[in-house]
This record gives C-alpha cells, structure tokens and sequence, in this order.
C-alpha cells in the first residue's frame, strides 16, 4: 500500500477566521471587564433622564 | 452512510428553510427590540417585549433547533460528513454556540417581558435589559450570517480525520 500523501496546513480562511474570533473575544472581555467595575457607582444614565422618563410615565397613566 | 438523492434534496430544503428563517426571525427580533429601547412610547415598551417572547419563544427557538438538526442530518447523510471539512466544522460550531447562547437569554427575555406589564413602567430596568437584548440579537444575527456565507462560498480544507477518510477510500494503485 502507498504511504498516504502529506497533510496540507491548516487553510487560510480558517487562521483568518480564528484570529478575528479571538480579536472579537478580546474586545469584548475588555468591554466587560472595563465597564463594569466603576459603572457600579455611577447612577444609571437612563435614570437622569427624568423628563423622559416623567412623561412615558405620565403618557402611561 | 448516503441519503438517496430525493431525501438528500428533502432535508437540504428544510436546512435551508430552518436557517435562513432564523435569520429573518431573528432581524424581526432586533427590529422590535430596537424600537423598544429607542421608543418613548410606554404602549410601544408595553406591545414590543412581550411580542419579542413570542417571537423567541414560538420562532427563534424551534427554528433554531431545526437548523441544528437538519444540518446534523444533511452532513452526516452526505459524503460531507460532519468532521472531515473545516467548513462543514466552523459552521456546527458556530450553529451550536448561537442555540447555546440564545437558551441562556430566554431567562432575559421572559423578564423584559415581564416589566413591560408592570405599572409604573421601570424605564430603568427596561432600558438595561433592552440593552443587553439589542446586543445579543445583533451578536446573533452576524454570528449566524457566518455559516450562511460558509455554506455558498463552501472554502476549501479538510481536517486531519477527513484527509485520512479520503485517502484510506482511494483505491490503491
């Protein structure tokens, strides 16, 4: 029996594709670890926004 | 194992159908949660999330487990296999990521529901999660589109096992 050819390396749509998914990993341990820690004591954005937040309150009623 | 022609045709019209109806389910689930989280409206808040339940609980969800599985049965019923291409490979994984993902979030979705039926309307509360709901939709819509373009474009690369499979099925000379 002939020995079986040599394996091609690894594609290079795949190390492409994996370098950009682990780009994308990485940008978003950053995004949540940089956002969460002081963000703990900051008051909610959405929650000085008391005009907004009166009148979908008053429409509600 | 090979499907017949007339069955492999079959389950590709369901793993097509199933797929693409995701992503049309999904972009459908964005645009709601979109106009949930932008709107001033409380009646817009109070009609959106709990139609983005249904939408998940009744669409997203079953279609997505039929994709998962027609895809199982198309690639092991064809001479793809499941293992042998990398692109056969990116796309399961991917597929099974977004399912994963997308169970973890039904517990999310059920409680924006569930907030948007409360009076006074916590905008707070409703903004946060239309958030993290706005993300995670569009995270899955342009996850899932990776497997759309895989399969049309089908890139070449077989795996280590494939590659043995395909040698060990060549007759020797």
């Amino acid at each position: 029996m002939a020995d079986p050819p040599f394996y091609p390396s690894t594609p290079r749509w795949l190390r492409i594709f994996a370098i950009a998914v682990g780009a994308v990993a990485l940008l978003l341990v950053v995004l949540v670890h940089g956002t969460s820690g002081p963000r703990h004591n900051i008051p909610f954005i959405g929650s000085l926004d008391h005009s907004a937040t009166h009148a979908a309150q008053e429409s509600d009623r | 194992m090979t499907m017949p022609p007339r069955l492999r045709k079959f389950t590709l019209t369901l793993h097509v159908t199933s797929s693409v109806g995701l992503l049309g389910a999904i972009a459908a689930f964005l645009a709601l949660a979109v106009t949930a989280l932008t709107s001033q409206n409380a009646q817009m808040m109070r009609a959106a999330y709990p139609a983005m339940q249904l939408i998940a609980r009744f669409v997203v969800v079953p279609l997505g487990f039929a994709s998962l599985l027609t895809g199982l049965i198309q690639s092991l019923g064809t001479p793809w296999g499941l293992f042998r291409h990398y692109w056969v490979l990116v796309k399961l994984l991917l597929t099974v990521f977004a399912v994963t993902v997308l169970l973890l979030k039904i517990e999310l979705i059920n409680y924006a529901a569930r907030l948007a039926t409360e009076t006074p309307l916590p905008h707070a509360d409703l903004r946060c999660t239309g958030i993290q709901l706005v993300v995670h939709a569009a995270g899955g819509l342009l996850v899932l589109l990776v497997p759309v373009v895989l399969s049309v474009y089908k890139p070449p690369g077989t795996t280590r096992y494939g590659w043995r499979k395909q040698f060990a099925q060549r007759p020797s000379v």
